[in-house]
Parts: structure tokens; sequence; C-alpha cells
């Protein structure tokens, strides 16, 4: 409780500092995860715990690991944060110019400030210069689109913010703001290495900036990478894991950081949202959805992640459900590249393509590395048969991030559709190779390999091995395996894989002609094999089954009959000695 | 995407096009005389409006010049002018200070411009013709200028200050080439005594005040506070690509020796990418640099400028193909891999392929391209089963696309890949999308499957009119020809009388259709130029006969830069036609060499060497000095051809697995074995066993070749049986991948290796086999040597054959004389006389030259080859004819002889130690 007590205290401290120096998307979060720390019950009467929703029951539904204590997370060697103040009078500049920054406008806020030398005032000058920068880039981008698609816009304050700032730097005249900022205008001028080492020592200093830390995390691609992060325990590194493992697709583990987390701050909405977006990504589409619609109903006007819960609806074809997703986030704010995403989605789902197109391009418009919209484009190109609109859609999402196996896959299953199925291969074999646990793209390679054009059966039977070992829903692989076995006269396979095929349709209670087949070719196979009891078994269950395969089970068991009884001396003798 | 491609924008208002404007302006001012104010003479005006109009031809700029760029060139074209001129447009444009200034400025450029009916000139004032180029041009800056929106105004504005900001910062080495500039101005006045100094002299002194007041203007800034001023460098360098593009230019034509293309980035040359036309030519040239120089192309430097490239316009797809093809010459399979998709999916295979009629358009793309040069690279990294696999498909998919052409160029592919990686067999590979082809059924030999396809994919060029690839494939249907015999494809009905010979008329009637190519380019002329590469080179040459008007400082740079412009005159013939017209030749060469003509194949090298050396690969151009060089050492000895090998050396880059080093190794080899030093033979041998199965592919032709020479060092060994079996292995290995000509040759050995061995009669077989498949191969010179060996058995057989064997040889000796080698020769010339020696009917003493001169002959051409085996025998024969002419002297001179050869024998050991050792 006494971590709670103090995490609370911090992030009351943080947030003032934040937003005093104008750091409103930190001070945002810091906010909501303040918000989202469980009260105790016994202190505050019900109306303070009105934003403390009582719907626990819902959230905690596919709980089935609860932590019941909270984790260790290390002790926090920095306790509160108290940062020095300027002087009084510059104090009154320094109120102008942060009204000038409320009001947007950063110049103005930088030209009050030209003379501070306070690190508040240093660091708030600064950021409004960045971000005038910023803002100018963007118009300009929008001004000067080059013929050929160039645009070498940059922010022109990134020069003379570096040099100053690494001056400090030098000094040691920086506050962990300034590193913040530091390391952002590095990272911009394409000085990974540098921003990361100073972004960790901000961090390290001041852990509740949450902007610092999602910049940082922007830095860690790969997984030596954060382990080579020298970061101090504190609370806040464990958001920091959290996110990382997402982006680096260990789902699992970044999972069960966040439902460690839920057990201080059980009512983030941001944690809420983000073991959304994990347990997306391992397909539990049934919980995310109960989790986002719990999300809704606590902040209605929510756009961020909404992306994810629309692509859910979508999957689940929840008509309705999306359009009135759609209407919400578009009443909120219309102009997010989420909220186009959504709309798009919605046209997907009811089959106008072009309107959805219409839709993903405005998104990318708003944001030319929105990656999801540009696989979510090519899909859509897929469907409207335009496959070389929907090849270069999806090429632009590979190369903005190389990872996304989506598009790999996407790529692929166009070239398979234009009938180049060894083409295809190399855009499957990369997906797999970037997303080696999930089935359908193995099922896809196979499938590719199976293609009468390729007819590498061999390669096929490889592909669905590895599906059927990473949890195949759709009971795809078994089936495949086995006919292939038997086709390549491997007996002993197929009887192994139709057997595991038959336990997996019983387990998941389902019926269909395939259950019939493999009955068949249980029974005639140990029947060849001479294990007759196996296969008087298989036989008996066919018998419960309609059409021809009946008579057929039925002409079996007469025959094993009669093959019985002229041998039993045999089987006596071989079995009770 | 497909979709979304943007079209190139119309016409965007720069900086560049701002001083081009004010330069007009100069060109056409409003002025009632002839020769406007600065200009002393029509030439000088003249001169000026062609430049101008050279750089508004090529406006549509992805690069421009900037402005010390402009400058530097206006001080070639304006000659005297050329400081009034500058100096006039940097004021113009410093003037340039708010956006109202602007809008004035282009309602000025209106006033120059003459009314839409002013054909004719009035009181001989100059008025630009509105519809002529430059008035065209300035109608359009003022179109887009009037198009801007406010925003739009503002960034030319600013732009217009980065751009001369950039020509300040690099004045400070400007300025002091000026200066010297002024100098040699000032003593080239001399020479021009007509003109009227006075006023030249008061004009320069004008010119030294302004640009006084123009280097206080420059001083000023250069006065700022230090920080600031770097803070402006600093700006400039993330800002402006361009300089960066140009320092990396200039790096990369430092690395690179032989790629002079690259001077295209040389801001001294004047030579500035342009249009994005012209850049699409600049990526050709560079394609073609790229395969004609292969490996030794510089691999970083040349990624560099594609990434910049790719910075500056990242719709221009091309420069992934380019980046396909930099790796894919420098053997990183990954990164080409990676690019050749990335480009295709892109591209979708409609962009860049030119000589690809745009005919069926259609929204599928042309993926099939994008598979048919996925083959070739899996070809060129060696994975013929990948390759076949792709290529296949490729055939599939151009069926299904009805992409007749692409069809063609797939098949070529095919037919050429079989041709050259030996397959044992493609069943279960060539498949069912070959039955419309291969209709005969699945029976057929690799062989004739190959043969059919050269037919069809033939039949298919010619129909489609694609003349580079008939000529490509009359080449490779004259390479089957040459090795192959053919044989009826039906193994059943009527048999058409067929000899079982290859036709050597039928290759060259291919070649000679092949060579056609040539005049029909001939004929057609310039519509094969019309691409990229023309118009980058159209202004290089345009520069020329400006530049030579102006005596300048620089004539050494410009020296150095002619030949290359030379080199890069369009000529009416692209040079992939020379480039296939050459290679008939290298066919032609390798004909007459297999047939054996060495006269013929020496000239035919010669002519290659000599006309195509410009054109062809580099590759190619070491292949025919590897002949030339061969041809030396077997016919003039080793010294000459040790010696011709290392110019080629030097004119090649000897990286692993070039020809050059093929071929030294194996020189080395045949030297090693003449002179007895088996050790260093069999390491050398080793050694190009080891170049054979590289981790890419193995070459079969040079896996061939080591075993045979392995074959052959056991031979000189006296291991006979471990040699014959190393022959026997190779014969079978020949024989499945149906490597004929190679198998003549292993049963000549084998026939040796018996001989040798003293089983004459074993022998006889082999050489007999020999001698039948030179003759259905029409290899005349090995038949020729097949028959000296035939005789040598005969001979060994005992002294009662000897006029069986004294016949053969007379019979082979034409041939043997007119082209065999110095070896061959000795080696006939030793067996006559020894046939001679040993008939019993003949005496010495009745004809002693009968003996003697062959025996001279052989012994002057073994030493030359330093045979100190055979010249032994040649002169231990020669002494036992003096002896029994009881010519002691001679005698005695031919023993000394005999004894020298046999002691550098045997210290041949000692020698092979030392040279072991070093």
């Amino acid at each position: 409780m006494s971590s709670k007590e103090s995490c609370r205290n911090e992030l009351r401290t943080a947030i003032r500092q934040l937003s005093d120096r104008c750091l409103y998307s930190a001070s945002k979060w810091a906010a909501e995860q303040l918000v989202g720390i469980e009260q105790d019950p016994a202190k505050f009467t019900p109306s303070n715990t009105r934003f403390q929703r009582g719907s626990s029951s819902i959230r905690r539904r596919f709980r089935t690991n609860e932590i019941t204590s909270t984790p260790p997370t290390g002790v926090a060697y920095v306790s509160t944060p108290v940062m020095e103040e300027d002087e009084v009078i510059h104090g009154d500049f320094y109120l102008l110019a942060k009204s000038y920054f409320d009001c947007r406008e950063y110049r103005r806020a930088a030209h009050v400030l030209r003379d501070q030398t306070g690190k508040k005032s240093v660091f708030l000058r600064c950021y409004a210069l960045y971000l005038a920068g910023e803002k100018r880039k963007e118009e300009e981008m929008i001004e000067l689109e080059g013929p050929l698609g160039k645009s070498d816009t940059v922010n022109r304050e990134l020069v003379s913010l570096e040099r100053e700032l690494s001056t400090l730097c030098k000094n040691n005249m920086i506050d962990p703001f300034g590193l913040y900022l530091y390391g952002l205008v590095l990272k911009e001028k394409g000085n990974e290495n540098l921003a990361r080492k100073v972004l960790v020592e901000s961090v390290n200093s001041y852990p509740w900036n949450w902007s610092a830390w999602s910049e940082l995390q922007s830095l860690c691609t790969t997984v030596d990478l954060l382990n080579s992060l020298n970061l101090s325990n504190h609370w806040m590194k464990e958001f920091f894991l959290a996110s990382v493992y997402q982006e680096l697709r260990m789902h699992n583990e970044s999972l069960v950081k966040y439902e460690n987390l839920q057990g201080n701050f059980t009512f983030s909405n941001y944690i809420q949202a983000q073991i959304a977006k994990a347990r997306y990504s391992l397909r539990e589409f049934e919980q995310v959805e109960v989790i986002f619609e719990d999300l809704l109903r606590n902040d209605p006007y929510r756009v961020e992640d909404m992306d994810t819960y629309s692509n859910v609806l979508y999957t689940k074809e929840c008509f309705s459900a999306l359009s009135y997703l759609a209407h919400r986030v578009i009443m909120t704010d219309k102009y997010r590249p989420e909220s186009c995403c959504i709309i798009g989605n919605y046209y997907s789902l009811k089959g106008q393509h072009e309107k959805s197109v219409m839709y993903f391009r405005r998104a990318l418009k708003l944001n030319k590395n929105y990656l999801s919209a540009w696989t979510l484009m090519g899909h859509e190109y897929v469907e409207m048969k335009n496959t070389p609109a929907a090849v270069d859609a999806y090429r632009r999402a590979v190369d903005i991030n190389p990872r996304d196996y989506r598009a790999w896959y996407g790529l692929g299953q166009a070239y398979e559709m234009m009938g180049m199925p060894h083409y295809a291969l190399h855009y499957f074999r990369k997906s797999v190779f970037f997303q080696p646990i999930d089935s359908r793209l193995w099922i896809a390679m196979a499938q590719c390999y199976e293609s009468e054009q390729l007819h590498m059966l061999e390669e096929a039977i490889k592909c669905y091995k590895r599906a059927a070992n990473c949890n195949d829903t759709e009971a795809i692989a078994l089936h495949r395996l086995a006919k292939l076995h038997r086709e390549l006269g491997h007996p002993e396979e197929a009887a192994f894989y139709y057997k595991k095929d038959l336990e997996r349709m019983e387990a998941e209670e389902r019926e269909g002609p395939n259950i019939v087949e493999a009955l068949m070719f249980l029974a005639t196979h140990y029947k060849a094999q001479k294990r007759f009891e196996e296969a008087e078994v298989y036989c008996t269950r066919l018998l419960d089954y309609t059409g021809p395969e009946r008579e057929t089970a039925k002409n079996l068991l007469r025959g094993m009959r009669i093959a019985q009884s002229s041998f039993p001396s045999m089987d006596v003798e071989h079995f009770h000695p | 995407m497909a979709g979304a491609l943007k079209l190139p924008s119309a016409f965007a208002i720069t900086p560049h096009k701002v001083s081009l404007c004010i330069l007009v302006q100069i060109y056409a001012s409003p002025s009632q005389v002839s020769v406007p104010f600065p200009f002393s003479s029509v030439s000088q005006h003249n001169r000026l409006g062609l430049y101008l109009l050279a750089l508004t031809k090529s406006c549509d700029d992805i690069l421009e010049p900037k402005l010390d760029q402009l400058i530097s060139q206006l001080r070639e074209i304006g000659g005297l002018l050329d400081h009034w001129l500058t100096d006039h447009l940097t004021s113009r444009l410093s003037s340039l200070s708010s956006p109202d200034d602007l809008f004035n400025f282009f309602n000025d450029m209106r006033g120059i411009l003459g009314g839409p009916d002013s054909g004719v000139m009035e009181d001989d004032q100059v008025i630009l013709d509105p519809n002529s180029n430059l008035g065209m041009f300035l109608r359009r800056c003022i179109l887009a200028f009037n198009l801007l929106t406010f925003e739009g105004i503002c960034h030319l504005l600013t732009n217009i200050g980065i751009y001369c900001k950039e020509a300040i910062s690099s004045c400070s080495s400007y300025e002091l080439r000026r200066l010297d500039d002024s100098g040699n101005d000032l003593e080239s006045l001399s020479e021009y005594e007509n003109m009227d100094l006075n006023l030249v002299f008061k004009k320069i002194n004008e010119e030294m005040e302004a640009r006084k007041r123009a280097t206080e203007q420059v001083s000023f800034h250069l006065h700022l506070p230090k920080e600031l001023s770097t803070l402006v460098e600093d700006i400039e360098v993330f800002a402006d690509p361009k300089s960066e593009h140009n320092d990396k230019g200039r790096e990369s034509s430092s690395y690179a020796s032989s790629g002079d293309l690259l001077r295209d980035f040389d801001p001294n040359g004047g030579v500035f990418l342009r249009t994005n036309w012209q850049i699409q030519g600049y990526l050709t040239e560079q394609a073609d640099a790229i395969e004609k120089h292969g490996s030794s192309f510089t691999l970083n430097a040349f990624e560099l400028t594609l990434r910049q490239l790719q910075k500056l316009a990242p719709e221009l797809h091309r420069v992934h193909f380019l980046r396909y093809l930099n790796s894919l010459y420098h053997d990183d399979y990954f990164s080409a891999l990676e690019n050749l998709h990335r480009y295709f999916d892109y591209s979708a295979g409609i962009e860049g392929f030119d000589f690809v009629p745009p005919t069926g358009c259609n929204s599928f793309g042309r993926y099939e391209i994008a598979l048919l040069c996925l083959g070739m690279m899996h070809f060129h990294f060696g994975h013929p089963k990948q390759a076949l696999e792709v290529l296949t498909e490729a055939v599939r998919v151009s069926q299904q696309h009805s992409n007749d052409t692409c069809l063609a160029y797939t098949l070529a592919a095919i037919s050429n890949l079989l041709s050259e990686i030996g397959f044992s067999t493609t069943s279960g590979i060539l498949g069912s999308p070959f039955s419309p082809m291969t209709s005969v059924g699945t029976s057929l030999s690799v062989q004739q499957q190959l043969f059919v396809l050269l037919k069809g994919s033939l039949k298919r060029a010619e129909s489609l009119k694609l003349k580079q690839l008939v000529a490509a494939n009359h080449l490779s249907m004259a390479k089957f020809d040459l090795t192959h015999v053919q044989r009826p494809l039906l193994s059943f009905g009527p048999k058409a009388s067929m000899k079982l010979r290859t036709c050597p008329i039928s290759v060259c009637k291919e070649l000679r259709l092949g060579y056609h190519l040539i005049s029909e380019f001939c004929c057609e002329g310039s519509t094969m130029t019309t691409d990229g590469a023309f118009s980058t080179a159209w202004l290089k040459n345009l520069q020329k006969p400006m530049g030579s008007l102006v005596l300048s400082q620089d004539n050494s740079s410009r020296n150095n830069s002619n030949p290359f412009l030379f080199c890069t005159q369009p000529s009416s013939i692209p040079g992939s036609v020379l480039q296939l017209v050459g290679s008939s030749y290298l066919h032609r060469a390798t004909a007459w060499e297999i047939y054996g003509s060495a006269p013929l194949a020496r000239v035919n090298a010669l002519v290659y060497a000599t006309c195509f050396a410009d054109a062809s690969s580099s590759s190619d151009a070491a292949l025919v000095y590897v002949k030339l060089v061969q041809h030396l050492a077997v016919f003039k000895g080793y010294k000459e051809a040790f010696a011709a090998l290392k110019i080629a050396e030097e004119k090649f880059l000897c990286v692993s697995k070039s020809w050059i080093l093929i071929l030294k190794l194996q020189l080395l080899h045949e030297r090693a074995l003449h002179r007895g030093h088996l050790k260093l033979a069999q390491q050398v041998c080793d050694e190009l066993g080891v170049l054979a199965s590289s981790v890419t592919a193995v070459d079969m032709d040079l896996k061939t070749e080591a075993s045979l020479r392995h074959a052959r060092t056991l031979l000189a060994a006296k291991q006979f049986s471990q040699a014959a079996a190393v022959a026997h292995s190779l014969f079978c290995m020949c024989y499945k991948f149906n490597l004929q000509v190679e198998s003549a040759s292993v049963l000549l050995l084998l026939a040796e290796i018996h001989m040798k061995s003293g089983n004459a009669v074993v022998g006889l077989p082999y050489a007999l086999a020999s001698l039948s498949y030179c003759q259905s191969f029409n290899l005349d010179l090995l038949r020729a040597s097949a028959t000296l060996t035939l005789a040598e058995l005969w001979l060994s057989l005992g002294s009662n054959h000897t006029k069986t064997a004294l016949s053969l040889i007379h019979g082979a000796f034409p041939m043997i004389l007119g082209h065999g080698g110095l070896e061959l020769s000795g080696r006939a010339y030793i067996t006559e006389a020894k046939c001679y020696l040993s008939d019993p009917n003949f005496s010495v003493s009745d004809n002693p030259e009968v003996v003697l001169d062959p025996l001279r002959q052989a012994s002057d051409e073994l030493q030359a080859l330093e045979y100190h085996e055979l010249a032994a025998e040649a002169f231990y024969l020669m002494a036992i004819v003096f002896d029994k002419l009881g010519q002691l002297e001679k005698r005695e001179e031919a023993a000394a002889s005999f004894k020298n050869h046999i002691v550098a024998l045997e210290n041949s050991q000692n020698v092979e130690d030392l040279l072991l050792s070093v």
C-alpha cells in the first residue's frame, strides 16, 4: 500500500512539473496513471471513487492468472522529484512565455525567454523552438511536394538546438528535461547511438517523463539494443519494458509485465488498452473486445488505440458496432489517422472498397508512416483485384518496417493470386521468418508449395508440420498433413496425423466429412496392418454415419471377422502363453 | 503504387530558373541597337543565346546547378563579359528580398516578350518571340509564378536566399581562381587587336570596382560572428542534399579508376544531372558500365550515389534496379534478391524496360519480367535448378498474360541456361508448360529439348521482330551446332538420311545471320538512340564548341575529359548491338579454334580485340586476350606468352576466377609439364580444380579441364594406372553431361596413356574412337593429333608397321604443319624420323637429310618450348644418325645438347624445390 501511496505522490509532483514545462503528453500520461491507481476504499467516500468504475467483474473475467501480490518492482532510488525553481523575476517572463506556448505561439514564447539562463527557461525556449520548427516542417511538407515525391523538408531549428544543447550538456548545465530534448533532436538528426545514451541519462535521473521513455523505446529496435541499455530500477522502467516487448513482438512477456503493473495501477486505461493490443496480437479477439467495450464505457471519447478495436470488430464482422465506433470517433476527432482507419475498416467490411481506400489514403495523408493503414490498404486493393497497387502498398509498409509480417504475407498472397507461386515463396519465407508462430503463414506457404505449378509436396509437408506445431486454430494443417502423407504413400505417418486430427475434432466436437475420411483411412490402414481391434473400433464408429462409407465399414468388419476366425489359435498362442 | 503514382508536376519555379530569367532578360533587353548594351559583338551575343537555349532545354530538373556552378559556366561562355554577367546576376538575385520584388520581377519579364503578332522585328529591336524556345520558357516561368500560392512564393524567396548564400560560401576558392582569370584575360587581350581597347579597359575597371563592392558585401557576410556563420553552413549542408551529392560524386570518381562516367558529378566539368529523362539515361549508362566492368566497378561509391538519388527522387524506382545490378555483380546474393523484389514490387515491371513495346499495357503489371530477372539472377549465382524453376514460372505467366516478347526472352534464357550448365536430366523440371514446345514427349534428351527450345525461341523472336534477340538466338544456335550432332527427333518413322556429323556450314550460316544485326541497325539510324543516355551526351557535347572558343585556363582538365566525350559520342549503333556483333566474332574465334584453324581463330580474336573492345564487357575482352595469349604460347613458346600475359594482367583486374587467372594457371601448368616440374604442375592443377568448384557454382568446362590436366600430370609422372583411372572417370563424366568435344580429347589421352605404359594394343581402340569423334565433330586439328598418336601406336607395335605409320603421318602433315603448334609438329617430326630409322629397308647413309631435316626442325621447335624430354629424344636420334654417318664432330655436338636436356630434366627436381620454396 505504501508503494501505491508513494507512486501517487511521485506522480502528483511529476504532473505539476511536466505541465509546468509544457510537456503535455507526458503529463497527460502521468495523470492517467495517477488516477489509475486503486484508492484505499477505507479512506475514500464513494464520491471520491467515482472514477474507479466498478466493472471489475468484466475486467477480470478473463484474467485467469490473477496476480495476488504487487510485484517487486525494485527499489525506487529517486523518491520524490524536486526540481530547482527559477527566481521570481524571471518567473514572470516564464509565465508569459508559458502562456504564449499554451496558445501555440511557439516563436513568441521562445523570444520572451531569449535572455533567461535558468534551466527551466532554457528548456522551454529550446522546446518551443523545436516545436516551432516541427510545425513549420509539417506545413512545408504539404506545400512542397516535389514531382518525384521528394520531400526533404527538415526541422530547421535542429542544428542550432543541437549545438546549444550539446554545449550545455558538455558543461553539465542541463537538467533531465533538457536531456530529453537533446535526445529528441539527436534522434531526428539520425545520431541514434548518442540519442539513446542521452535519453537513458534523462530517464535515469527523471523517470516520470513518459515522452522520454517512448522516444527511447522507438530507438530500441532489437533485443540486443534493449539489453545494452543501462537503466536504473524504477517502476516506470516496467512500463517501458512492457511497451518495448510489445514492439519487439514478445507479446507474452509484455502481457506479463502489464498484468503485473495492473496490480498497482488497477484502473489505468492505458494499461488496459495495451493489454488489449497485446492480446490482439495473440489473436484472442473475444477478450480484446470485452476489454475495449469496458474501456469505451469508462472513456467514451478515446480515439487512441481504437483502430485495434475496429480491427477486432472487423474480424468478428460486427457491422453495427463498427459503424457505431466510426460514428463516435468521427464526432470526437475527424482528422486523426485512427479515425480514418476505422472508417476505412467499416467500408471494407461493407464491401465498398473504393471508399475504404479513400479513407485509408486520408489516414496516410495524416501520417505517412502509419504502418497498418498501408497494409490494410493493400488488403483493399487485393479485394479490388488491383494487384499492382496492392503490391505497392504492401511494399511501402514493408519498407517502413521490415518486420511487418502481415505485409510480407500480403505480398506473397498477391503474387500467388497472379499465379506466381514460386515468386510468392520469397515473401512467405520473409513473413514466417518474422512471425514463426503464426500457423496461418505456414499454411499459406504450404499451400503455395502444394500448388499444381510447383507441386513440391515434401516442402509443403514441412510447412504444415510447423503450422501444426503452432496452434493451428482452423485445424487445416493436420488434415492436409494426413492427406499429403497418404498421397505420397507414407501410410504410417498418414495414420498418425489422421489420428491426431480425429482426436482434435473430437475434442472440439466438430462434425464433417473430414471425420469420415479419417475414420475410413484408419480402419483400412489398421486392417492392412492386421491390428484388427483398432480397425474394428474405427469401423464401428463409421457405422454411425450414413453414406457409402457405412457399407464399406460393414464389409471391412465382415472381412476382419473372417480373418480373425481363421487364425484364432495363433492369437491364443501369442498372447496367452 | 499504380493508383497513387504522382504525375511529374508541371513546371516548378526555382531559383535556378529565376537566374535563367535574369540572363534571358540580359540577352533580350529591349534596346534599339542590334547588339544590346553589354555585348561587344554579335557572336558573343549569340553564344549566350545558345547557352541559354541549352539550359532551358533541360529545365525539368531533379538536380539543378547551383549558383556558383552556373557562374563558372558563365565564365566560359561569356568570355570578357563574364564579370559583368555574374555581377549583374548576383546583384539582381540578391535584390530580391521580399515577395513584392518577385512580383515586380516577373512583371518586368513580361516586358521583354513581344506581342502575340510581332513576328517581324521592328527597328532592329531585340524582342523575344513568345513562341520561340526562350519565349516559351519565359512564358512558362511567368505562368508558373502566377500559379504559385503565397506560401510558394515565400519558399521561392527563401530558396533564392539559400541559393545565393551557397555561392558565397564557396566564394573564397572561387575568388582566387577569378583573379587568375582576369590576368589571363588581360594577356589574351593583345590578341584581339580589332577591339576597342579603351572601351574594354574601361569596362574592366568598372568591373573591378563592382567586384570590389561585391567582395565587400561578401566580407560583410563573412564578418558575422563565427558561430552564426558556421550555423549557416550547417544549415546548408543539411537543407541541401545536392551539395552532399556532389561531394559524393567527386569522391566516387576518385575511387573509380575506370568509372569515368561518374564525372557527371564533377562540378568543374559543368555537367550535371538534369531531367528525369536524363537521370534515366544516366542510370542506363551506369547499368551498362556495371555490366561492362563487372566486379571491378566500385560497389560502395556507387551505392552511395544511388542512395542519394533515391532520397532525392523516391518515386524513381529504377534506382532499386541499379542497386540490384550493383550487388549482383559484386556477388551479394541477399542484397541483390532484396533489391530485385523491391524494384518489381514498386514498378510492377512497367517502368524501365524500354524495349518492351507498351502495347498491351494492362492493369496487371508485368511481373513476368520480374520472374525473368529473378531467373537470370539465380543463373548468375549458379543456382541452375532454382533458375529453371523460376524461368518455368516465367514461361507460364507470360503465356497467361500473352506477353510474347517476354516469352521469347525467357525461352532464350532457358536455352542459354541449358547449354551453359550441364544438366544430366531435366525430367521433372521441364514440365507441363513446355508441352506446346516439346509436344514430342518427355522422352527427349536434354540436347534434343534444347534444340527444340532454341528453334522455338528463334521463331518467336523472328515473328516479334526482336532483332537483338534474333541475333543472340542465332549465336546460341551456332554454339549448339558447333558441339552437337543433329539427330532426328523422332525415333521411328521414315528416317531422313542424316550424316552423324556436326555441320560447320550451318555454324557459319548462323554466325553470319547474327552479324546481320549490325547492318539492320545501320539502316535504321537514330530510332534506338532516343534514350536518355543520348540526352546527357547531348548536353556534354553542347559545351564543347563553346568551350573551345574560350581559351580557358583549365586546359588540362578539358583534355582529360575530351577522349571521354569522344567515347560517348552518340553513334548510330547502340552499345548492346555492338556487344552482340562482337560476341559473334568471339564465337567465330572459338569455332575456328575447335575446328582447328589457328590463323582464322587468331584473326577473329584480333578483330574483336581491336574493334569491339570498347563495347564489350570486361570478361569478354579478357577472354579474347586469353585466346591470343594461348595462341602465342602454342606457336611461339612460353617466353612471349608470359610477356603478353603481363600486359593482359595490367589491363584487366586479376580478381578471383577471372579469365586471366585461369590462363596464368594453364600456362604455368603446361610449362611445368614440359620442363618436368611435376610437383609444381600438380600444385597448379589442384588450384585450377579449386577454381572450378567455387562456392557459387561448378564450372563444368573448367572442371573437365582441371581433371584432364591432372591426368596428364600423372602421365608425365609415369603413374600410368592412376592416370588411366582419372581419365576414365573423366570420360564417364563427359559422357553423362554430353560434353562430346571433350570426350574426344579424353579418349586421345587414354590412348596416349596406354601407349606410354607399353600397351599399344590397348591404346589402339581408344585412338580410333577418338578419331571417329573428331570426324563427326569436324575437329580437324585434334584429328590430326589423334592420327599422329595412332601412327605412334603402330610404330610401337613393331618395325613391320612402319609403312602404315608413315602413311598416317604423311596424311596428317598438312594439317599439323599448317595449324598445329610447336609441340605437335615437333612430335610429328620425331615420329617421322623414328619411322624411317626403324624401317629395315631404309639406310641412313643413302639419304641422311630425310631423317636429319625433320630432327633439326623438331629440336628447334622443342627447344623454344623448353620441352626437355622430347628435345633430348630428338638430339639422341640426331646423334645416332651422325654416328652412323661418321660425322663425329656433329655427333658430339648433338650428344652434348642431349646431355644438356637430360641434365636439365634431372635437375628439374632441385629447381622445382627451389621454386616451391619461393
